[in-house]
């Protein structure tokens, strides 16, 4: 009977502690959001999330100060967050959508850009810092929100925006179909079972 | 072993008396006991389904190129369903889905949680709470570190949030069902229906999210048997029906149900262990019981005794669950002072009380014959028999004359004497018959209390006497069996809690002060500190509040589950 009541307690301990380490890992996988795509688990939820879309935002590489904050992907919005010590917790939150709201916004795609991608900014503020920037491309729109704590610098948002960067979504319908023989449906892929 | 086949023996007063083994066998090697313990068709199902779960989980985290297989494994399935998809049947399967939606399942958490409060059945609602909680976090976090994605080669017909495996918002509503069956349902006919309508409702909704297009087959039965097993276990194990019985009607529901498999296995264990006939089991005065399903039994006449009833008190592992919980939660109460090592088993419980019975008669306590023990269920089910008053009467009903009078201080005085405290004396657990006191209930008597333990004593029966006389004429009978320091240290021991719940309530509804009057007559003396600091008890009284406050940032944290 001892062995039971100890394996009871090391259950009731192990539930505890796990249910401690679940509570701070919440915050989410450090590596789980990093480029390439087709190395993520996330990605493919993402390009679930938002079949339509061609792109994928993920993190080239955090520049000093940054930490990945976590995620939230469903149907219809990916997101993630990244948390700086200067601009504060969820300083930049990076959500994919089909489509974004871009009235009224300036249209400030420089011409080095690739693939299509029209950047415009809106709801710009200085102080505290707060804009909205949208990536718009075929099938999909990726924003990034920062809203930065009282005395964090604008330039920050330069730092957010060099460590994050898109995957193309064919790369990862073509290394889906390669592990597993199925479709990751969406764009860039054949057709699936659909609803009719 | 005399010539008619009949074994002597010695009873309790040391007489000889015959046995009657006209029915009684020992059991042999190999079979089975009265009821033997073994898993439902349902707790097999369960066992058997968690089993491939935690082998489908090792596979996927240990060998990640099983991942490929259990796809296209998983796919195939799917797409048996998926094939079936027409725009009426998905205009079905969508509306049935509304079921897992977060609005749907909040709903059903909040009526349960309303519900619970409006009965104030508050085990049942932590319960509850801790069960959910405890689903949510680990459903999540096996689906983060899974990280599973929606089902592929298919398109997905409904909304979702998350990795897919297991399923969460089948776990959620499968736990917060079984939770609303269990905290609501009177066991029994009730919850066997609801438990039924629960698992075809899943069945349903399994199949509406593998032919939305929104959970893998596995995900979605690994949903719901998740929150199915947590929901079970939980209830099982804090809440146990035969403690804690769902009730609509005034005072307790049966403890233990002794109808069915039970109640047969109660009638062939009493009979072939010790060799009595039993002509009826029935329930009796549950409502002063918590830590045990007291029962009355006819018994049928033999050739040397006729048909008459016995007492008899079922014991299980949910009792012994209960006394430690009792324990600890006296242990930080009071320290020191009920500072007892809890029980490890069912079998302890009733050799204890066996134990204590048969002492008390060989010192002369007018309790009970005890006429053994019988095992239904080896460790985890026993019965102690022993006689039923007939006849008699609670002393809370009874007339008192000055000889029940003096026979209550007597046997106080007598356990004194030889070291004992009785340690519940309580109108229940005092009868009447014939102006003869009886004494029922010895499970608390403890050897060697503490002598704050044995004062208590003293102080509740003089209470449980003036009840029903007055507190002068019971004073006045104590100085003849103690002393008036005796009596003071009695009355300066004996403060609120020390007295049994049924006692406090009597003496409030009888009105007089029977307490300070006592204490007036008593020469004075300090009261008694019922409190005893020792690290132990400081210590468990940390990790209780530690706990407590866990549970209650859970719940905090987790808010989000409910609104």
């Amino acid at each position: 009977m001892r062995w039971r009541r100890r394996l009871g307690t090391a259950a009731v301990v192990a539930i505890i502690l796990s249910t401690l380490v679940s509570c701070s890992s919440r915050a989410g996988d450090a590596s789980e959001a990093n480029c390439p795509v087709e190395d993520g688990e996330l990605f493919v939820l993402m390009a679930q999330s938002v079949p339509s879309a061609t792109l994928l935002p993920c993190i080239e590489a955090l520049p000093a100060g940054w930490t990945y904050g976590g995620s939230d992907v469903g149907s219809g919005t990916s997101t993630f967050w990244l948390d700086s010590d200067r601009g504060g917790i969820h300083a930049v939150e990076v959500a994919l959508t089909s489509s974004c709201r871009i009235a009224g916004g300036v249209d400030v795609t420089n011409s080095t850009s690739e693939g299509g991608v029209r950047v415009y900014l809106r709801e710009f503020t200085l102080h505290p810092f707060s804009a909205n920037e949208y990536f718009v491309f075929p099938g999909g729109c990726v924003t990034y929100r920062f809203r930065f704590d009282g005395d964090a610098e604008p330039t920050l948002a330069l730092e957010a925006e060099e460590a994050v960067t898109f995957g193309l979504r064919t790369v990862l319908v073509q290394e889906i179909e390669q592990d597993f023989g199925l479709t990751l449906c969406g764009a860039g892929a054949p057709p699936c079972v659909d609803g009719d | 072993m005399d010539a008619t086949g009949r074994t002597r023996g010695v009873d309790q007063r040391g007489r000889m008396r015959v046995h009657d083994h006209a029915g009684q066998r020992r059991r042999p090697s190999g079979e089975p006991p009265a009821l033997p313990h073994e898993l439902g068709r349902s707790g097999k199902f369960l066992l058997l389904m968690l089993l491939y779960f935690v082998l489908v989980l090792t596979g996927f985290l240990v060998f990640p190129s099983l991942e490929g297989v259990f796809e296209r494994l998983d796919h195939g399935r799917q797409v048996r369903i998926t094939d079936l998809r027409s725009p009426g049947l998905t205009r079905v399967m969508l509306a049935v889905n509304g079921l897992t939606s977060t609005w749907s399942i909040r709903l059903l958490r909040w009526g349960v949680i309303i519900g619970l409060v409006v009965f104030r059945r508050w085990r049942h609602l932590f319960v509850f709470l801790g069960a959910i909680i405890l689903t949510e976090i680990v459903a999540y976090n096996a689906s983060t570190v899974i990280a599973r994605s929606r089902p592929l080669g298919i398109e997905i017909l409904t909304g979702w949030q998350g990795y897919s495996m297991p399923s969460r918002p089948l776990a959620g509503l499968a736990v917060s069902a079984v939770g609303a069956t269990y905290a609501l349902i009177v066991a029994g006919r009730p919850r066997s229906i609801a438990k039924w309508v629960i698992g075809i409702v899943l069945v349903i909704l399994v199949f509406a999210r593998v032919y939305l297009g929104v959970d893998h087959t596995t995900d979605a039965v690994m949903g719901a048997i998740f929150g199915i097993a947590v929901g079970v276990a939980m209830f099982r194990w804090f809440a146990p029906n035969d403690l804690f019985p769902v009730s609509y009607r005034r005072g307790k529901a049966a403890h233990l149900d002794i109808g069915g498999r039970r109640g047969e296995a109660i009638v062939s264990a009493i009979r072939d262990q010790l060799g009595l006939s039993v002509l009826d089991v029935k329930p009796v005065g549950l409502e002063a019981s918590g830590g045990s399903t007291p029962l009355r039994i006819k018994i049928d006449a033999t050739e040397h005794e006729p048909e008459r009833f016995l007492f008899a008190k079922l014991y299980a592992k949910s009792h012994v669950r209960a006394d430690r919980w009792y324990k600890l939660g006296r242990t930080i109460l009071y320290g020191a002072l009920e500072d007892e090592k809890p029980f490890q088993s069912v079998r302890r419980f009733v050799e204890y009380e066996d134990y204590t019975l048969r002492l008390l008669r060989e010192l002369g306590v007018p309790v009970p014959r005890a006429y053994g023990i019988v095992e239904i269920t080896p460790e985890r089910e026993y019965l102690i028999v022993m006689e039923f008053f007939e006849g008699a009467v609670e002393i809370g009903e009874a007339d008192i004359d000055d000889g029940v009078i003096d026979q209550g201080l007597a046997l106080v005085r007598r356990m004194w004497d030889e070291g004992l405290a009785h340690r519940d004396v309580k109108p229940a657990n005092l009868m009447v018959r014939d102006g003869e006191l009886k004494v029922i209930d010895v499970f608390f008597v403890q050897v060697r209390p503490s002598p704050w333990r044995q004062a208590v004593d003293l102080a509740n029966m003089m209470l449980v006497l003036a009840l029903r006389s007055d507190a002068e004429r019971v004073y006045a009978h104590a100085l003849t069996y103690f002393s008036e320091d005796e009596i003071a240290e009695a009355f300066a021991a004996a403060r609120g809690v020390a007295s049994p719940t049924q006692l406090r309530n009597n003496l409030k509804q009888d009105g007089r002060d029977l307490l300070t009057e006592f204490r007036r007559m008593a020469p004075a003396r300090e009261q008694v500190s019922i409190q005893r600091w020792s690290l132990r008890r400081v210590l468990l009284t940390v990790a209780v509040a530690f706990a407590a406050f866990f549970a209650v940032g859970l719940v905090v944290s987790n808010w989000n589950a409910f609104v």
